[in-house]
């Protein structure tokens, strides 16, 4: 395999004030390829993705977004910090979207997504807005390009978040729970919209608590706890065949509870 | 003694001039205060914890001292550590420096007031803390901040009358010399109170209108629920 990993994480740790979020974690991503990052919660998920973005500050360990060192970088035996700088020129190499989606409400859905391309990939307008619309005429919101965030729909919003994201042009993108903040009836269409960003070749790590969407759409699944990826292999092997102990009590919770009565409505 | 307004308009020269310069103040204040208040709530959520120190300090003091004793700090204090300037000069400085403490936890509250994933989005995707400030977190801090910006500017507008005392010949020292030269107090104060109630008319109504502009601009705040929104709205629902 040479072609250049989209993602190459090593040994990256992170720990407060005495308490280890992330212990060591090693994770290579190729390109195209879409991981499912699984775990109960708190164990880590949340913080792998704002070490990844440098929202977190790592405190050791190192990582590569296609082939750039990104934060911390190795010349020769020495390690050396990036600047705020060379940071904030990578950054936009990695789309992240929140699992609050963060959509800026006092812009339209449109200039969300033009206001980034212009202001930190200094596009011209014209390309920026040109380049917005494409995105979201293939998200199917052709039609909603001069709303307001807050007179969209959960899944729309959710669509503009990604398509902020992805007019960046990133070597990869991570998604924290799409699923979780939006309702049930929301979760078939946003699982739709990954799967199209899939089949275009789109490199993604998705952090879910949807095992159906990890068996079905993801190449690979990882699964964390207490900070470490304890297990990972090809998504299918993964679910129906898991060795680690604490994977297996996992997955039969999760699936016990999908499979169970319906909850009792909150 | 009888109550005759009219001999006033003999000294409408000075009542004018002290009008005008009693604006100008204002203004001078509120400017040069909007940007002292605007560093200083910058310094006080700085990383380092001196910074926050220093600006905590800073509002600390300015807000638990009597406006006077800061005018009297700036006007006779600061000639004893070599810098002396005009009483204008000293009594705008005073002002700005007092009215800036206040505005600096406006500004403050209102920027910690937005949800956190605002400023974290906009770095996330690539924008140096300068640029998220400027695109992301300014135009939604602006509208929270008119409201309770005019209250201050109404309070620090009328505490200019103190300027007075070091000589500046704003609108309450103008009055004092008419009174001086007609004995006539009540009149000369009534007029003076009517002139005030009109500069904070005029204050009040442009920040009105300010607030109705950046509104539009942004439609709907953040923190709009559409629930409440329905609940609260005053606009006819369709009849069941």
């Amino acid at each position: 395999m040479t072609a250049t990993l989209a993602l190459k994480v090593e040994g990256l740790t992170k720990q407060f004030r005495g308490t280890t979020a992330l212990d060591s974690v090693y994770l290579e991503i190729q390109p195209g390829e879409i991981v499912a990052l699984i775990g109960p919660s708190g164990c880590g998920k949340s913080t792998f993705l704002r070490c990844l973005t440098w929202l977190e500050q790592p405190d050791d360990g190192f990582i590569e977004v296609a082939g750039q060192p990104f934060g911390r970088e190795r010349i020769g035996a020495v390690v050396r910090r990036q600047s705020g700088r060379e940071i904030d020129r990578i950054r936009p190499r990695i789309g992240l979207v929140f699992q609050q989606l963060n959509l800026w409400p006092h812009l339209t859905a449109l200039e969300n997504i033009v206001r980034p391309q212009i202001v930190v990939l200094k596009r011209p307008r014209e390309e920026a807005t040109r380049r917005a619309r494409d995105l979201l005429a293939r998200l199917g919101l052709a039609d909603r390009a001069e709303r307001y965030p807050h007179s969209l729909s959960g899944g729309q919003k959710q669509r503009v978040a990604i398509a902020r994201a992805l007019a960046m042009d990133p070597a990869l993108m991570l998604f924290d729970e799409p699923t979780s903040a939006l309702d049930p009836e929301l979760v078939g269409e946003v699982l739709a919209v990954l799967r199209q960003l899939a089949e275009a070749g789109t490199t993604m790590l998705v952090v879910t608590h949807e095992i159906g969407f990890a068996a079905n759409v993801a190449d690979r699944i990882a699964f964390m706890d207490h900070g470490r990826i304890v297990e990972e292999g090809p998504a299918r092997q993964l679910i129906d065949a898991p060795r680690d102990p604490r994977l297996k009590g996992f997955l039969d919770l999760v699936l016990s509870h999908r499979d169970g009565p319906a909850p009792p409505l909150a | 003694m009888r109550f005759d307004p009219w001999m006033l308009l003999d000294y409408w020269e000075l009542l004018l001039q002290g009008t005008w310069l009693t604006i100008r103040i204002t203004v001078m204040a509120l400017v040069l205060g909007y940007l002292l208040g605007i560093g200083v709530a910058l310094l006080g959520m700085a990383r380092s914890r001196t910074l926050r120190a220093i600006a905590g300090t800073y509002v600390e003091v300015l807000r638990n001292i009597p406006f006077i004793i800061i005018l009297f700090l700036v006007y006779y204090g600061l000639p004893f550590s070599g810098v002396r300037m005009p009483a204008l000069f000293a009594g705008t400085l005073a002002l700005s420096l007092f009215v800036s403490a206040y505005y600096s936890e406006i500004v403050r509250a209102a920027i910690l007031a937005l949800p956190r994933g605002q400023f974290e989005s906009a770095r996330a995707i690539g924008m140096s803390p300068a640029q998220a400030m400027w695109n992301v977190v300014a135009p939604q801090v602006l509208r929270t901040i008119i409201p309770p910006s005019t209250n201050m500017t109404l309070t620090m507008m009328k505490e200019s009358a103190v300027l007075s005392s070091i000589t500046v010949p704003e609108l309450t020292y103008q009055g004092l010399v008419i009174q001086g030269n007609t004995f006539a107090p009540f009149e000369v104060f009534a007029a003076i109170t009517l002139i005030y109630w009109m500069i904070a008319i005029v204050i009040a109504e442009t920040s009105r209108r300010l607030e109705a502009r950046v509104g539009l601009a942004q439609r709907q705040s953040v923190t709009r629920n559409p629930i409440a929104d329905r609940y609260l709205s005053l606009e006819r629902r369709p009849a069941r």
